[in-house]
C-alpha cells in the first residue's frame, strides 16, 4: 500500500458536501423516477417528497457554488462557450488536458442537470396545483391548464434521463481515457495528481458564510411554499353539507360530494330514488326536492378540483357510476379485488375507506391511506 | 383494540340516553297488529327476517345479507358503510321513531321482497328484534 501511494500522488477533490450532495440527488432522482414513471397514484406523496429534497439540495449546492472550496466552486469549473468549444475540439483530436475537477464539458452538464432538476420540480409543482389542487401553486392554476403542464413536465423527465444517460456516457469515457475511476472519486472525493493536469488556484471554503446563506434561504424557501400552500383555493368544493343530505345521503353509504358530479346526474340520480343502485332509497316529496336542489345547486360546475373536472355518468352507455367511469378504471389500475373485497373497504364504491377526505370533495392524493 | 370494543357499548348507550323518539316498539307492534287484525309473532318474524326471498333485487335475497347473521352487532351496507345492531337488546335507540321504523320498511321490503310488507309482517318482525 505505501509503494502505491507514493508512486501515486491523490489530492482531495471532491468535499464532503458535494459527495454527500452528489449521491444525495441521485438518491432524490432515482425515487422521484421510479415514483413518476412506474408507480401509481398512491406513491405521489414519496415523487413530491423526493423532488422537494432534490430542490433543497440543489439551493444548497448553489450557495456552496459561491462559497466552498477549490473544486465546489462555480468559478471552477464554469466556462466560456470558446473554451467549452476548444476542450471538445481538442478531444476529437485527442489531445485535450485532463482537469482534476470538472472539465469545460463536465461543467455545461453540471449547469444542464441542476436547471432541469430545478424547472422540473416548479413545473410539478404546477402540475400538482392545477390538477391535485395540492401544494403551493393550487390557488394559482385552474384545472384547465393540468394537460400542457403535465406534457411539459413529462418531457422535462425524459429529457432529465437523457442528461443522466449523457452524465453516466460521459464519466465512462472520461474514465476509460485517463485510466481511472471517475465514479470512485466522487465516494472518497480523491483523484490522483498527475504531471500536465488543468488545477485550480487553492480557495478555502468558507463554511460560516455558507451554513448562514443555507439557513437564511432555505428558511425563505420553507416558509413561501408553506405560506403559498395554505392561499384559498378558487372554486374551492362546497364546505358544509346541508343537514338533510347529510343525514340522508349517509344512511346507506359515504357521503358523495355534490362536486363529483354534474347537475344533470344528480337531478337524474334523485330523480330514480326508488332504484338507486339497486336498491329502494325513495323519500318523501319535500325531502327529495330539498336535496335535489341542494346537490344541483353545488353540483361539478360550482368546483375546479379535479374530481369536479373529470367525472360525469352516461347510463344509456353503461357508465352508471362513478367506478365505472374510464378515469376511475384508470386511477384504481392495479388494486386488487382483495382491497376493495377487505373488511376494511367492503365496496369499491366506499371512496372514504382510502381517501380520507373524500367527503370533502377534495381527494388530496396526500391523503391516500390504503387500509 | 380490545378497549374500543369495552367502550363502544358505553358510547352507544350515553348517545341513547339522549335521544329524544316518539314511541316505543310495543306502541309500534300493537299499532301494526290492530291495523292487521293479527297476534304478533315472534317465531314468524325470525322466519321472515332471517328466510331468503324472491322478487327483490338479486343483490339482496334476504334482509341477512346486509344486517347479517349476528344481529347483535354491526350489520354493513352493499357500499360498505356500517348498520347499527338490529336486535333491541343491543340498540335501544332501535323502533323508538316511528318516521324511521316506516321509512326502512317501506324501502327495504321493497328491496328484498320486491313489495311492501303487510301490517302483520311489521308486527311479527318488530316482535321478533324486540324479543332478541
Amino acid at each position: 500500500m505505501r509503494g502505491i501511494s507514493e508512486n501515486r500522488k491523490t489530492i482531495p477533490v471532491w468535499d464532503g458536501f458535494v459527495r454527500l450532495f452528489h449521491w444525495g440527488l441521485v438518491a432524490c432522482i432515482a425515487t422521484a423516477a421510479v415514483t413518476g414513471f412506474l408507480l401509481g397514484p398512491y406513491w405521489i406523496p414519496v415523487h413530491v417528497v423526493g423532488a422537494t429534497l432534490a430542490l433543497g439540495l440543489i439551493l444548497l449546492r448553489i450557495i456552496w457554488g459561491f462559497s466552498g472550496g477549490t473544486y465546489a466552486r462555480f468559478s471552477s469549473f464554469v466556462m466560456g462557450p470558446f473554451q467549452v468549444f476548444g476542450h471538445f475540439r481538442d478531444m476529437l483530436a485527442g489531445r485535450e488536458s485532463r482537469y482534476i475537477g470538472h472539465n469545460p464539458l463536465g461543467g455545461v452538464m453540471v449547469l444542464a442537470l441542476l436547471a432541469v432538476v430545478i424547472v422540473l420540480a416548479l413545473s410539478g409543482a404546477a402540475v400538482l396545483g392545477a390538477s391535485a389542487k395540492a401544494g403551493p401553486l393550487a390557488f394559482a392554476l385552474p384545472y384547465k391548464e393540468s394537460g400542457w403542464l403535465r406534457e411539459i413536465h413529462e418531457a422535462l423527465a425524459t429529457g432529465l434521463l437523457l442528461l443522466i444517460a449523457l452524465h453516466i456516457g460521459g464519466v465512462v469515457f472520461e474514465s476509460r481515457r485517463h485510466r481511472e475511476n471517475l465514479a470512485r472519486a466522487m465516494v472518497t472525493g480523491e483523484k490522483e495528481h498527475r504531471e500536465g493536469d488543468v488545477i485550480s488556484a487553492p480557495r478555502a471554503g468558507q463554511l460560516p458564510q455558507a451554513i448562514r446563506k443555507g439557513a437564511m434561504w432555505s428558511g425563505l424557501v420553507v416558509v413561501l411554499i408553506a405560506g403559498l400552500s395554505f392561499l384559498p383555493v378558487p372554486r374551492s368544493p362546497v364546505a358544509d353539507y346541508n343537514p338533510l343530505v347529510a343525514e340522508e345521503c349517509s344512511a346507506c353509504h359515504m357521503l358523495y360530494h355534490p362536486s363529483l358530479l354534474p347537475a344533470k346526474d344528480w337531478e337524474r340520480i334523485t330523480a330514480t330514488l326508488e332504484d338507486h343502485y339497486g336498491e329502494d332509497a325513495s323519500l318523501d316529496a319535500e325531502s327529495t326536492a330539498e336535496i335535489r336542489d341542494w346537490l344541483m345547486a353545488n353540483a361539478a360546475e360550482t368546483a375546479d378540483t379535479r374530481a369536479a373536472n373529470v367525472f360525469q355518468l352516461n347510463p344509456a352507455e353503461g357508465v352508471k357510476s362513478l367506478t365505472d367511469t374510464a378515469f376511475w378504471r384508470a386511477r384504481h389500475r392495479g388494486l386488487s379485488d382483495a382491497i376493495f373485497n377487505s373488511k376494511a373497504v367492503r365496496a369499491r364504491s366506499n371512496c372514504v375507506a382510502c381517501h380520507e377526505d373524500a367527503e370533502s370533495g377534495w381527494f388530496n392524493p396526500f391523503e391516500i391511506e390504503i387500509p | 383494540m380490545k378497549r374500543i370494543y369495552l367502550v363502544l357499548p358505553a358510547i352507544m348507550m350515553l348517545g341513547s340516553a339522549g335521544y329524544a323518539g316518539n314511541t316505543t316498539p310495543q306502541k309500534l307492534i300493537a299499532g301494526f297488529a290492530a291495523q292487521a287484525g293479527t297476534t304478533p309473532s315472534a317465531a314468524r318474524g325470525k322466519a321472515f327476517f332471517t328466510g331468503k326471498h324472491s322478487g327483490g333485487k338479486p343483490e339482496t335475497p334476504s334482509c341477512l345479507t346486509c344486517h347479517t347473521g349476528n344481529l347483535k352487532g354491526i350489520g354493513h351496507t352493499r357500499a360498505g358503510k356500517e348498520i347499527a345492531p338490529m336486535a333491541r337488546s343491543a340498540n335501544p335507540k332501535r323502533f323508538t321513531d316511528s318516521a324511521k321504523v316506516a321509512k326502512w320498511f317501506r324501502r327495504n321490503c321493497k328491496t328484498v321482497t320486491g313489495r311492501e310488507c303487510s301490517a302483520a309482517e311489521k308486527a311479527d318482525i318488530l316482535a321478533y328484534l324486540s324479543s332478541i
